[in-house]
């Protein structure tokens, strides 16, 4: 999901039986969607749980979308039986001037191109991940985990959620890339900076992606989200700059 | 509104027959003594008028004996001036005060007993460990800003005229954003804004993005700023 007027990219990869899973996502995509509509809307929209104050406004309204979600998912896991357990990972990107703001939950990712680099600016909430952390598992034994599915947070699943908010600062040749985990199970941070490095339309590198990550044994669901930069930050301004002038 | 730079500090008094309770150490001079003008005061006969003081120099805690009658004890041994450390205890006469620099929890994870091929979600890990909560900070030198001094609380601390801005530069022709100083861990670095001609650290020119170190001069849309790191703090061993 992306909305450049709002400057929000978002990426959701649902999990739970049946199409459970696809329901939990795209409930997820459309309330973050619709709490960060409203709060652009109306200033004094409640924020929902903790402020945290290491972080800018706009990020803690982004948590605030977030924890939105995770109630009305788990609302609807109870509402029918075959939506029982359906949860959600999150990453999402809200993109202000020069500032990104990143929240996530679980292991869904995002990653920073910047001169010719590729870099993670999320760390998975996966078991894995923390073992990774604690020093007790090495990348490459983590890959090769059975145990490599499980993550430690999601959305849907709990009354609360554990939001982790990341800001940087951000320039205009920058690119970003948000995805699902079936594209990094798979392929290389390497592989995808060589395909992002190409020259063509953003739609197509994101359809290379993809393709990458199936022919390297994706589950066919994988779901990526490009944003360059330069497009995005130059397309806000003119939509400022038309506001002004149209109000 | 008193200005904390670091987290606050918390004193744990327990006087004596009285139970205990938490003080946050918020003021740059935290006094101890018998008179009601104290921070802290005790009615006892066995303790001063003006008993002791503590005084926050930068990011440290020293006690000071204010030339007591009956002395004031640190650990156990009386002392004139002590420069305090968590968990260290403060008494006076039967009166016990515990200083507690900052509180960082860790709890260990239950291993999971799980073990299935599509993804799912294990409840109940822990958290993380949260960073040490030490900030660095700005000093302005020179150029007109809304304070003299910034801590730097964000991730991402904007110097520029706009709102949310962490260094609010308020000359008439400052930009919204000149520069930017982001923390990552333990790290922070500089960049300019778009827009931005000139941004110097220690007078040389920063195009890209620049690591700060304690000491550092910055430049930036007619203002000086020094940064002060976290020199001086311990790494945590974990």
């Amino acid at each position: 999901m992306t909305d450049p007027l709002l400057g929000l990219y978002v990426v959701c990869d649902g999990m739970g039986g049946g199409n459970a899973g696809e329901i939990a996502s795209a409930l997820a995509v459309e309330e973050i969607h619709a709490h960060l509509a409203e709060a652009a809307r109306h200033a004094d929209l409640p924020l929902i749980g903790p402020c945290d104050a290491t972080v800018s406004a706009a990020a803690n309204r982004l948590a605030s979308a977030i924890r939105a979600a995770n109630d009305v998912i788990l609302r609807e896991s109870w509402s029918r039986p075959d939506y029982a357990g359906m949860g959600t990972t999150v990453v999402a990107a809200l993109l202000r001037e020069e500032v990104l703001t990143i929240a996530h939950v679980g292991d869904s990712r995002l990653y920073l191109v910047r001169n010719g680099t590729i870099q993670a600016l999320t760390t998975d909430h996966s078991w894995v991940a923390e073992q990774i952390l604690k020093g007790l598992m090495t990348e490459e034994e983590a890959e090769h985990s059975p145990r490599r599915n499980i993550v430690t947070r999601a959305l849907g699943v709990e009354s609360s959620v554990d939001v982790e908010l990341t800001e940087v600062p951000v320039k205009s040749e920058d690119m970003l890339l948000l995805c699902s985990d079936g594209l990094t199970r798979g392929v290389r941070p390497d592989d995808i900076l060589h395909i992002l490095k190409g020259s063509e339309d953003l739609p197509t590198l994101a359809d290379r992606l993809i393709a990458m990550a199936n022919e390297a044994g994706g589950n066919d669901n994988t779901t990526v989200v490009v944003v360059a930069l330069r497009d995005e930050l130059q397309a806000g301004l003119w939509e400022r700059l038309k506001k002004r002038f149209v109000a | 509104m008193p200005e904390t730079l670091t987290q606050p500090a918390k004193l744990l008094v327990k006087l004596h027959g009285k139970g205990s309770r938490h003080i946050e150490l918020s003021l740059e001079t935290f006094t101890i003594g018998r008179k009601a003008d104290n921070t802290l005061a005790i009615e006892d006969p066995a303790v001063s008028g003006h008993h002791a003081r503590i005084v926050k120099v930068q990011a440290v805690f020293f006690l000071e004996d204010l030339k007591s009658t009956n002395g004031t004890a640190i650990n156990g041994k009386p002392i004139t001036r002590h420069q305090l450390h968590d968990a260290d205890v403060i008494t006076i006469g039967q009166h016990r005060i515990v200083f507690q620099e900052s509180t960082t929890a860790s709890t260990a994870a239950p291993a999971p007993s799980v073990d299935l091929d599509r993804t799912m979600v294990l409840r109940g890990t822990d958290r993380t460990p949260d960073e040490p909560a030490l900030t660095a900070k700005v000093l302005i030198i020179a150029g007109r800003t809304d304070r003299l001094e910034y801590p730097l609380t964000k991730q991402v601390n904007v110097i520029g005229s706009q709102d949310g801005a962490v260094i609010r530069l308020t000359g008439w022709f400052a930009p919204k954003s000149a520069a930017t100083i982001a923390r990552r861990g333990q790290n922070y670095s500089i960049s300019p804004s778009q827009g931005t001609k000139s941004l110097l650290v220690n007078g040389a020119d920063v195009v890209g993005q620049q690591d700060l170190k304690d000491g550092d001069q910055i430049e930036v849309a007619g203002v000086k700023l020094m940064f002060y790191g976290l020199s001086g703090t311990k790494n945590a061993s974990r």
